[in-house]
């Protein structure tokens, strides 16, 4: 009755590799049964796994070496002090969020910044520029969509220097539209763009740095655009938009999380 | 304060995995134990920022990951670990390997010719015994691409150690 057709490659990882629903289970068993080339390429696929458990499997059973040990043990310690809830890389510059405010209404003139402020602005404020350039931008937004998202992965972590993956801000209510490159100062930018609902759009902007530590989170504006940036390994980062600050500063917390 | 030595304890489990799928990766266990600590030190530095999103074990393999190929970025192109020099070859491709596993040579020498992509998928179901789900989430890729992904390994591999005799149209399909 049930016409039983050749088990696709598909089929087959899902079988051995996915998550069926029973039923489905079921089904597929009986038609791998009998199925004889099905069932050679699942033999197969058990001895490639062994192979693989063989040649690299061994250093799993050993004890955890020293360095590592003492990693945990160093953090575990950190945990205890709860002082740094959250963050302790960040939490010991906490107190130091600088409010950089760069003259309001416009204009990008070099007289308007002050280089005094501190180093990173250079980063802050290109990611102000690109926003104020792109977030308006009705046509051509981003060069790479969100739909292409492996792409625009690789893509911009490539011509970064550095692994980078959107980030996700759908409990903010913001969507990625999609990502761009920018020239930057020390090198090139990957350009985040995300939009909500209304239309709002924020921009995530990443240069590489030059090397100087890591930084906690500073404020930045200019106009109506402000934002939070920060160090993190090497990388400086920018989220820029036109919302409240408290929301950016939610939102730049949640992408320090997963720009890991 | 409960919640971050668990997760602390999720991190420490998970450690033996990591030095595997590293050693899988690079084929040197120095650089392995290198890229293990290095992705140690940037989980600990955030675990306590941990909201409990996915698994942990699947967001310790994609901070190791980002590493390893931030790693191969900076190398440069066309230089490859080689075989010969990480000992794995000499030390288990032994005549009289186990009944049931390959020539480990020719699987090692197979998977160190599989595109990058290919064998970090491969590696995370095949040696790490991830679901389809959880190593699509590792990898930032849809499920289809990494079945194909996956399916391109498997035939390499089965190709490279000679039981290719049963390849049928299926393995034609991808």
């Amino acid at each position: 009755m049930s016409e039983r057709k050749p088990v696709a490659e598909a089929e087959l990882l899902a079988w051995r590799h996915g998550a069926l629903p029973a039923r489905e289970r079921e089904t597929l068993a009986a038609r791998i049964k009998t199925d004889p080339a099905a069932t050679a390429t699942l033999a197969e696929w058990d001895r490639q796994d062994a192979s693989l458990t063989a040649l690299y499997g061994p250093i799993s059973a050993e004890p955890l070496p020293e360095v590592m040990r003492a990693q945990l043990q160093a953090a575990s310690g950190k945990t205890n002090r709860s002082v740094a809830a959250r963050w302790p890389a960040l939490a010991r510059l906490a107190a130091a969020i600088a409010l950089v405010a760069i003259g309001a209404a416009g204009g990008w003139g070099a007289a308007q910044l002050r280089p005094a402020a501190t180093a990173a602005p250079g980063a802050a404020l290109a990611a102000i520029r690109a926003h104020q350039t792109f977030a308006l931008e009705v046509a051509h937004p981003v060069e790479v969509a969100a739909s292409d998202a492996e792409h625009l992965t690789r893509w911009l972590s490539n011509r970064l220097g550095h692994s980078i993956q959107a980030p996700d801000f759908a409990t903010f209510g913001f969507a990625l539209l999609g990502g761009r490159i920018l020239p930057a100062e020390t090198g090139t930018a990957a350009v985040f763009l995300y939009e909500n609902d209304s239309g709002q759009r924020i921009t995530l902007y990443a240069s590489p740095g030059d090397g100087t530590d890591d930084a906690a989170f500073r404020f930045v504006e200019a106009g109506a655009t402000q934002g939070f940036w920060w160090v993190d390994s090497g990388l400086r980062y920018a989220l820029v938009g036109e919302v409240a600050r408290e929301a950016l500063r939610a939102i730049a917390t949640a992408a320090w999380d997963q720009l890991i | 304060m409960g919640a971050s030595v668990t997760m602390l304890d999720e991190i420490e489990a998970a450690i033996p995995s990591l030095r595997r799928y590293a050693f899988a990766l690079l084929r040197d266990r120095a650089a392995a134990d290198d890229l293990v600590q290095d992705c140690l030190e940037r989980a600990l530095a955030r675990h306590a920022g941990w909201r409990g999103e996915g698994s942990v074990r699947a967001w310790l393999y994609r901070i190791l990951l980002n590493l390893y190929r931030d790693g191969l970025r900076r190398r440069p192109a066309g230089v490859h670990l080689s075989l010969v020099n990480s000992g794995v070859v000499a030390e288990l491709a032994r005549p009289g390997a186990q009944e049931g596993h390959m020539a480990l040579a020719e699987v090692a020498t197979a998977m160190a010719k599989l595109p990058d992509d290919q064998r970090q998928a491969l590696l995370l179901v095949a040696l790490e015994g991830m679901r389809l789900a959880e190593a699509a989430a590792v990898l930032g890729i849809a499920e289809g691409t990494l079945a194909s992904r996956l399916g391109r390994a498997r035939a390499a591999l089965r190709a490279a150690t000679g039981r290719d005799e049963s390849r049928s149209e299926r393995t034609a399909e991808t």
